[in-house]
């Protein structure tokens, strides 16, 4: 990768979107999967999130994005020895772009069972309005 | 309008790359192993079935077993013990408003955990979406010491 990038100037630049202030866990992120599905008042967001709890969650909704940070809670007990491992310690991360469509001020969420589900309520303006013809 | 199939999250780790720029195709690898991997079930594997990371690890007593199953109600998951493999099977059902949107995905993985368990005095947690199964071992396989005297 280090060769493509002296190969190709515009590759050697730091992306125009990193973030110098980004706190030092989140070097590394995974996306989780998650799933969008729109009603007439809102978009319904549901991120399966195992492994953490309500205080590794953390959401915020600035400049037209959601961003929601999972991290995981749990460490391995001393004592125990690792045999096999399938999941990663990473915490998630997930961006979702909106372009002010939702009204930030009225976002709900809720977290059970490592399930994140929000509800992103649409914007007035965003709505569809029925116009009456006079 | 769903816009992911539920397909784990996989994570490559770069360990070349440094802790704070991202190579610019990081991204589109990641998203090209994802394509290459629900193509690949799709055609190998049976489809509706999904597959769950399991991390297994051990102490001097205990073997553990942690699935991530977020999401999953207890009374959904059953897990059975077979001649040193644990099965753990578990369904994930989403109730829609409309019946279309209703779906049941169900998930199942048998783990092999070996001959020394102690049946009877399994126990499972689940937690966060993380289910923990704790096998205890059979006394006769715990670690003994024996001392030996040499002469």
């Amino acid at each position: 990768m280090s060769l493509l990038n002296t190969l190709v100037p515009s590759f050697a630049r730091t992306a125009a979107t990193q973030d110098e202030n980004r706190p030092a866990d989140l070097a590394q992120t995974v996306k989780p999967a998650y799933e969008v599905k729109e009603t007439a008042d809102a978009w319904g967001v549901t991120v399966y999130l195992p492994g953490v709890a309500k205080d590794g969650l953390e959401i915020t909704a600035e400049e037209g994005q959601v961003r929601v940070i999972g991290r995981r809670t749990w460490k391995q007990p001393d004592g125990w020895t690792m045999l096999h491992r399938e999941s990663t310690s990473v915490p998630f991360e997930l961006v979702l772009g909106h372009d002010n469509a939702i009204d930030a001020e009225k976002i709900v969420a809720e977290l059970r069972d490592g399930v994140l589900r929000l509800s992103l309520p649409k914007h007035e303006a965003v709505k569809p309005r029925k116009i009456a013809v006079s | 309008m769903r816009l992911v199939r539920y397909t784990y999250p996989a994570f490559h780790s770069t360990p070349s790359l440094g802790g704070f720029q991202r190579s610019p195709w990081s991204g589109l690898e990641t998203e090209i192993d994802r394509l290459f991997e629900t193509a690949l079930t799709d055609f190998g594997g049976n489809s509706s079935e999904v597959r769950f990371p399991v991390d297994i690890y051990e102490d001097k007593d205990n073997t553990y077993v942690r699935a991530e199953l977020p999401g999953v109600n207890r009374d959904d998951i059953s897990v059975e013990m077979t001649e040193g493999y644990l099965t753990v099977t578990a369904a994930r059902k989403t109730a829609g408003t409309n019946v279309e949107d209703a779906e049941s995905f169900a998930f199942t993985r048998s783990v092999s955990v070996g001959e020394d368990v102690d049946v009877q005095k399994v126990g499972a947690a689940y937690e966060n979406g993380v289910l923990t199964v704790t096998l205890p071992k059979r006394e006769e396989a715990k670690p003994k010491k024996i001392a030996i005297a040499v002469k």
